[in-house]
This record gives structure tokens, C-alpha cells and sequence, in this order.
């Protein structure tokens, strides 16, 4: 506080020494002045963190936790190793290429041309940066300003919402609708009101942030959704962010595909991916963004005025990685897909352990998270704090009387929509046997506890 | 109404061009012995690859997974007893210290988090380019001040102490505008380290203009013939007003690790978070947990014969000397550096070599590092590349060299000098 610190200086400087120097007796009565230096002003009211409370919380490690989305398994053993290779090799310790390390911007090139069926230029094409969220910010801040317009479709991964403040834009939101009403089964029940969508473009409409497959909700748009969206974006002459970091993690029947490969949409489309999400290795913190030249070069000027470049030995061994995968993309035992087939398994077990509750979860068609609605529990919840939504309560009363943690859904919404969302959570369930094996004694005791 | 403007947003006019993009791609292509761009040429210390290894290949696979985004927990302890002993404060690891993919994006975060439109930030030339474009970018206006150079004693090398500010000079930048002042000592390209005296004038400005001050000390253990580095914030009246700047590609030779960290008082920190938060949220976790054990090792032997940090700095004060040498056997005129591991020299006895062109745009030094590189497969940084624009051609027959380099590299660039300098001198 200003006053002890005041006190402090003035212990400091009680000799008559000090007092003797003008620029000391200047702090002396400087000190007594309020501090004038506040935040800037683009990021007001941006300083709270969902993820910095439930971190936290989640740490202790009584608590089983299936909240944040990270993996506890373990990376594959080929992908460790690269890493412990390439920090071997002096010249890989310093500094590479700034728009991503040629050996790196190579092996995407390659493997997004094979899914893409396009020429993509390693060089112009592609910015490699810190994590898929690292690819949204230098995107927003080179695409989007102040006067914009950005369409977020909720429920939304949450660094959406503030990224598009602090550009300076406005962002406009448009809800998932359970189609069902109240009986959801899948993420494929949520789904968008073509019309509602509609009436969110408008002449300031500078981009939609597409999420697929979706965060939270695990929702794979279809091609017939993708086409909604792509008409809209190019009647309106719209750019579209597409951040598909969960792009390899889509179940049987489902099949991802790129909004960027419809017609008249590479021209307008960045696509995010993330080296976290698709080894298992979110550590790590590289992603990459792909489009055309005309846009990618502007994200390439803002990586070279915000950190320049991104840490070597890490693409160095996530390129060996992909050269690994590349070369077996026509095998099921690349990892791309055996960790899909792995997932789902563990998918269907974490919606078996919700049934078994009573809860009707929503099945994810991707991602690993998954959604449920637990108001149908009937938690007695008056106990608990203030204004917060239910989900928060919830999920605080989870943590600490079931010792099993979850985020509430009403993080990923806007003001407007929180109301419809938070009898929802989100599990996480990129996790090992033995976590999900102590989830099940969890769930599968929780009647007892409440009788 | 889309089509009649450009796609990209107005916050990165004036901030495309980059020197380094160019200067990079010329020496991967003509360079035979590359002293521009500074990195080391050298491995980094064994016990820190060491400590990657084992965090990458050990039994705890979670160090591939998220750490604590605003810095590792033993990483941020460790930075936090360390400076908390450097600069006389008790440090909360939680709360003043934040670590960033290097120093470059600790820079990023403090320009975005403090600087608004309208705002000045005072910039001492010459200086590490990317100060400037920082500003810009956060809509804030940069107002340059130059270091000038005093003629040294007769007979003697000039030194990079010999570049000074003038105190009245630098009083008439400050302002009512004046939200920072970026101060990098030791400084690249000069390689000067500021003396305490110097810093007081600056700390004294700050106090009397509730200036903040952005201190980049990513050289701060590379400082010789023992010169002492003085840390602003330990200055009376700076420690609440100062963010200070760190980097471990520059303190243990891995400039491609990217790890860098922010120290100061929490009212400043806080706002850095939430811009890291909203940016790139976390850094990658395992070259934390390496660096961190770096710095334990080092908290231990410091001050002392086998510290790395001591060794690092005898080692490159003998590389210093010897391209001092290099350099001034040749013809060319060194500024003997102080600190960090670049120097800069004055090249206007081979001026011949690359005739003037009136009217052109483009730096003489600029248009004779390029020939160089070309013709000589000798790269170095034009000085203009740390001056603002207007103040590119001020002096401009200087290149620097960066002389963290492996003996053979430093050997064949005075193979390449002295062979230079007899053609030059006729059959």
C-alpha cells in the first residue's frame, strides 16, 4: 500500500544525509502522490481468468481431476525422444526461422496439402506459433480493430470473447440450440438457427470465429452447417477464423472437414491448429495458422513485433514427429487416428460412469470433453456463495464434497446466454485409466453419499 | 464497404518492415562467417541440455503437459530468490515475477499493458530495434534521445563509455506525456553499461515526471574488465516504477529456447498478466523446468570461479579482445564494448570499396553490410538498423559484430579482414 511503503521509505531515509540531496527529498514527497499508472485501456476489464481460480483449485491432488483440458496420459514415446534428440544438436538451441522453423513449415505444408488437396506454400502460407492460442491472437490482432464486428458462436473456448475486446472490436454472439429441447443425446443436437445466424452479419461483420470440432460441446459441424456459415461469409464479404486444434480427435461416423476447402473460402479462411492437441503434448505450446499469402503475411507482422520467434528444439522434433505420421497416413496405427480410437473408447466410458449417476450426458462426436446437465441432481446449493451462476456453485460443491472437478459451462458463454447454459458442466476425459478408474468410485458412490 | 479497405488492422502500419528478415536470409545465403545476427555459435553449458533431457525423457510425463501460465512454479521460485537477493527486495514468486517465450515477448506485454495512444515512451538511440515498432503499435509515440560519442584519450581505443546522454538533452524529452522511458543496459549495439551515475539521472527523471521505467537487462552477467551492473530498480524511488527484463537465451546461450521473465512490483505485473493471459496464455514448460535448475546450480556458485555465469563473461571478454584486435589491425576502428557480446566498428577505411550513391534511400552502412556480406561472406548488422528513421544516416559508416562465436569462426573472420586489408593496400 502507499502508506507502507511510505513508512518504509521514510525508515530508509531518516539520516540528514539524505536529506540533503534534492532528488531524494523529491521521492521523499513523491511518494506521498497516488500512483497515476493504470492499466491501458484495451485491456479493461479483462484481468479475471476462469482457468486461473480452477487451476488452482484443481491442484490439490486428492481432487480427481477432469476439468481443465490436459492430457494425463503420456505423449508417444517417439515424440519424447525427438525432443531429447534435437537438444542434442548446438545449432538447435538458438534461434530459427521467425515464421516457423523450415524443417517444421515443410512437414505441415505437406500434410495439410494431402488433407486439403491445395498447394500450400511452406514459406507464405503458414505462421507457426506459441500454441493454437497464440494463432488467435496474432490473428485478431492482425485482421481485427476497433469499428469491427466478430461473430462468436456460444458456448465458446473462453479466450475468444476477450482476445476480440482487446482489438478493439465488438464481439456478437449466437448460441448452439439444443434442437431436441430437452432430450439431448448428442453434440450433433446443438446446432445453429440458420436465420438467427443470418441477422448477425452486417455491413461490420469483419470475421466468424468457427470452433470445429467444438469446445465444449464436441459438436463436428457437417458440410451442409460449414456451407451455412461459408454463404454468409461470402456474401458478406466476411473473413472466417477456424480453430480446428481438435481436428484428428473425431469419432466413427463423423468426419472433420475444413470450412477453408469450401468453395470461395480459402481466399478468406485462417485455419489453427495445435502440436498440444494432436500429440498430447499441450507443454509444448506450438501451434500453427494456415491460409493464403494475403493474409498470413499480416500475421507474420505481428509475430515479428510480439515474440519473434518460437523455442527451436521443439518444432525441430515436432517436424520429425510429423515426418513419423506423415509417412503412415494411410496406416490406422498413425497417431493421428490411434489416439481417436483410443479416445473414443475412453469417451464411451465417461458417458457410462454420467448414466450410471442418472445423468443424461451430451456424446461428443469430437474433442474430448463432454457436457451434461446436472440440475437434474437436485444438489441442494443454497449454502453457497453470493451471485454466482449454478454451474460455479456446482461445480465448487463437486470439488469439494466429491473431490472431482469440472468446469462450469457458463465460462464459455456471453453475458446474455449464461442463463441457458449453466445447468451444464464439462468434463474432460484425455485422461488415463487409473484417473478415470477413481472418477468411476467417485460417481458410482455418489448416491449412496447424498442418501 | 470491406473491399475499399485493407483486410489488415491499422495497428500495423509502419511496423512491417523488419531488418532482420533481410539481413538473416543474406547470410544464409552468402555468409561464410557469420558475426550478424546474435546468437552464440557455441553449445550451451552440459548440465542445462542435461536438465532438458531429463525433464523431457524422465518419469514425469506432465512436463509436456500445461504448466502454471504466468511461470513454472520452481522457475518462478527460483527467479524470485535470486533477483529478491540482487536487488535488495523480498520477491513473491507468485506475484513479481512473470516468465514470457523470451524477452522479446516480456517487452511485447509491457508496451501493451502501459502504453496507451497519446502516451510518449523515450527511447535512447541507439537501440534495439524492436523498441520502436512496439510502441508504435500500442499507439504510443517514441521521442528519441542519442547517445553521443566523446573523442577518446589520444592513442586509446574509443569505448563504448564514451557514448553518453547529455543530461540537459535527456531532461527535455521528459514530458507531461511521458507515460516510460526504455532503458537497455548493458546495451546492444553498443555495449555500454551504464554507470550508476548515469542511471540516477535517469532514476531522477522518472521520480520527478512519474515516469515508468522498462528496463531490459537481458545482458545483464556479460559485463567486463570489472564493470559492475547497476540495476535500476534498486535505485531509491524506482523499484515501484520499474518492470526489469531478463532473458535465458542470453544468460545460458539458448536463444532458441525462449524463456524469458518479467520482475517488478505487483501494480505493473498485474497488468502484464492479464495481457500474457489474453496473448499466449502459457509458455512451453520443459526449457522452465531446465532453466530452472540451471539457475539453481548457478544461485549456488555465484560470484564464484566455476560459475557459469563467470566463466561466460572471461571467456567473451577474451573473444572481445580478440576481435578488438582483428578489427583494429585491419583498418577498421572497434568501440571496445563494456558488456554484451557485440561490437561496433567504424568501417570508413574501406569506405572506398562501396562508393556512395547520392540520392540513395537506403543507409550507407546498410548498402556496405550487404556488399560485405556478398563479396566477403562476411555478415554483420548496419548501425542504422538501431536508429529511428530520421536518424538512420547520423552515423553511418558503422557495422556491429557479434563475437559470441567459436575461436575458428573468430579466426577466419580476421583471415577474412587481414586478407581484405591487403588488397586493399596494393600489390
Amino acid at each position: 500500500s502507499v502508506k507502507e511503503s511510505l513508512s518504509c521509505r521514510i525508515q530508509q531515509y531518516s539520516t540528514l544525509s539524505f536529506l540533503t540531496k534534492p532528488f531524494c527529498l523529491c521521492i521523499f514527497i513523491l511518494q506521498t502522490m497516488p500512483f497515476k499508472h493504470k492499466n491501458t485501456r484495451r485491456i479493461e476489464g479483462l484481468d479475471s481468468n476462469v482457468w486461473v481460480e480452477f487451476t488452482k483449485v484443481a491442484a490439490d491432488p486428492s481432487i480427481v481431476n477432469l476439468g481443465q483440458g490436459l492430457p494425463d496420459i503420456s505423449p508417444p514415446s517417439y515424440v519424447k525422444e525427438e525432443l531429447a534428440k534435437a537438444a542434442a544438436v548446438d545449432r538447435l538451441n538458438q534461434y530459427t526461422r521467425g515464421f516457423g522453423h523450415p524443417l517444421l513449415v515443410k512437414a505441415l505444408s505437406q500434410i495439410y496439402e494431402r488433407v486439403c488437396g491445395r498447394k500450400i506454400d511452406p514459406l507464405t502460407d503458414i505462421l507457426v506459433t506459441v500454441g493454437g492460442y497464440g494463432s488467435l491472437f496474432s490473428t485478431v490482432q492482425a485482421l481485427i480493430e476497433e469499428g469491427d464486428e466478430v461473430i462468436i458462436i456460444e458456448p465458446f473456448f473462453d479466450c475468444y470473447e476477450p482476445m476480440v475486446k482487446m482489438a478493439g472490436a465488438k464481439p456478437v454472439f449466437i448460441p448452439l440450440r439444443n434442437k431436441n429441447d430437452g432430450n439431448s443425446a448428442s453434440s450433433a443436437d446443438w446446432v445453429l438457427d440458420p436465420t438467427e445466424l443470418a441477422n448477425k452479419f452486417n455491413s461490420k461483420t469483419k470475421a466468424i470465429i468457427l470452433n470445429t470440432p467444438h469446445n465444449p460441446i464436441g459438436k463436428v459441424f457437417t458440410r451442409e452447417e460449414l456451407q451455412v456459415i461459408a454463404d454468409l461469409c461470402i456474401k458478406h464479404d466476411t473473413l472466417c477464423i477456424s480453430d480446428e486444434v481438435y481436428e484428428w480427435l473425431v469419432y466413427k461416423g463423423n468426419k472433420h472437414i475444413k470450412i477453408a476447402t469450401l468453395p470461395g473460402m480459402w481466399e478468406r479462411t485462417i485455419t489453427i491448429g495445435s502440436a498440444g492437441k494432436t500429440y498430447s503434448v499441450t507443454g509444448w505450446k506450438l501451434g500453427w495458422s494456415i491460409g493464403p499469402q494475403h493474409l498470413i503475411k499480416h500475421l507474420q507482422v505481428v509475430q515479428q513485433n510480439t515474440l519473434y520467434t518460437c523455442p527451436t528444439p521443439l518444432q525441430e522434433a515436432l517436424a520429425q514427429a510429423f515426418w513419423i505420421d506423415y509417412k503412415r497416413m494411410d496406416d490406422p496405427d498413425c497417431y493421428f487416428y490411434s489416439l481417436s480410437r483410443e479416445l473414443e473408447g475412453k469417451r464411451d466410458r465417461m458417458a457410462q460412469l454420467l448414466r450410471e449417476v442418472g445423468l443424461k450426458p451430451v456424446i461428443p462426436d469430437g474433442g474430448y470433453f463432454m457436457i451434461v446437465d446436472v440440475s437434474t441432481l437436485n444438489v441442494d446449493l443454497s449454502n453457497a456463495e453470493e451471485n454466482q451462476p449454478y454451474d460455479y456453485k456446482f461445480v465448487k460443491w463437486m470439488i469439494t464434497s466429491k473431490k472431482l472437478s469440472a468446469i462450469p459451462l457458463s465460462t464459455f458463454c456471453g453475458p446474455e446466454t449464461k442463463v441457458q447454459f449453466e445447468k451444464y458442466i464439462r468434463f474432460c476425459f484425455i485422461k488415463k485409466d487409473s484417473t478415470l478408474d477413481a472418477a468411476e468410485v467417485i460417481l458410482k458412490n455418489w448416491n449412496k453419499q447424498i442418501a | 464497404a470491406k473491399m475499399s479497405r485493407p483486410v489488415q488492422a491499422r495497428r500495423l502500419e509502419g511496423v512491417d518492415k523488419n531488418i532482420w528478415v533481410e539481413f538473416v536470409k543474406l547470410a544464409t545465403t552468402y555468409a561464410t562467417v557469420n558475426l550478424g545476427q546474435g546468437f552464440p555459435d557455441f553449445p550451451p553449458p552440459d548440465f542445462l541440455r542435461e536438465a532438458f533431457v531429463r525433464a523431457v525423457g524422465g518419469e514425469d510425463h506432465m512436463l509436456h503437459q500445461y504448466t502454471r501460465a504466468f511461470g513454472h512454479p520452481p522457475l518462478v521460485k527460483i527467479l524470485a530468490q535470486l533477483f529478491g537477493k540482487l536487488l535488495g527486495q523480498e520477491l513473491d514468486p507468485l506475484a513479481n515475477v512473470m516468465v514470457t517465450v523470451g524477452a522479446y515477448q516480456a517487452l511485447y506485454c509491457c508496451f501493451q499493458a502501459l502504453v496507451d495512444e497519446g502516451d510518449e515512451v523515450i527511447i535512447i538511440e541507439p537501440f534495439f530495434d524492436c523498441y520502436e515498432p512496439m510502441v508504435k503499435m500500442a499507439g504510443g509515440t517514441p521521442v528519441f534521445v542519442p547517445l553521443r560519442p566523446k573523442a577518446p584519450k589520444a592513442g586509446q581505443l574509443m569505448s563504448s563509455a564514451d557514448w553518453q546522454l547529455d543530461p540537459a538533452e535527456l531532461a527535455s524529452k521528459f514530458g507531461k506525456r511521458t507515460k516510460a522511458v526504455v532503458l537497455n543496459s548493458p546495451n546492444n549495439p553498443l555495449g555500454k553499461v551504464f554507470g550508476r551515475g548515469e542511471l540516477e539521472l535517469i532514476a531522477e527523471l522518472c521520480v520527478k515526471h512519474d515516469a515508468l521505467c522498462i528496463s531490459d537487462e537481458v545482458y545483464e552477467w556479460l559485463v567486463y574488465d570489472g564493470k559492475e551492473h547497476v540495476r535500476i530498480a534498486s535505485l531509491p524511488g524506482m523499484w515501484d516504477r520499474t518492470v526489469s527484463i531478463g532473458s535465458a537465451g542470453k544468460t545460458f546461450s539458448v536463444t532458441g529456447w525462449k524463456v524469458g521473465w518479467t520482475v517488478g512490483p505487483p501494480r505493473l505485473l498485474q497488468h502484464l498478466r492479464t495481457v500474457h493471459q489474453n496473448s499466449v496464455y502459457h509458455c512451453a514448460t520443459a526449457a522452465q523446468e531446465a532453466v530452472a535448475q540451471g539457475f539453481c546450480r548457478e544461485l549456488e556458485r555465484l560470484g564464484q570461479a566455476d560459475s557459469y555465469f563467470v566463466r561466460l563473461a572471461r571467456e567473451l571478454q577474451g573473444k572481445r579482445d580478440r576481435l578488438v584486435q582483428s578489427l583494429d589491425a585491419a583498418g577498421m576502428k572497434p568501440i571496445v564494448p563494456e558488456g554484451t557480446y557485440f561490437l561496433v566498428a567504424d568501417i570508413s577505411a574501406f569506405a572506398s570499396d562501396v562508393p556512395d550513391v547520392p540520392g540513395s534511400n537506403e543507409p550507407y552502412d546498410s548498402r556496405f553490410a550487404k556488399w560485405m556480406v556478398k563479396n566477403k561472406g562476411l555478415a554483420a548488422i548496419p548501425l542504422s538498423a538501431f536508429y529511428s528513421g530520421p536518424h538512420k544516416n547520423d552515423y553511418s559508416r558503422f557495422i556491429r559484430f557479434c563475437f559470441a562465436k567459436e575461436e575458428a569462426t573468430l579466426k577466419a573472420a580476421n583471415d577474412i579482414l587481414q586478407k581484405w586489408k591487403r588488397e586493399k593496400a596494393g600489390p
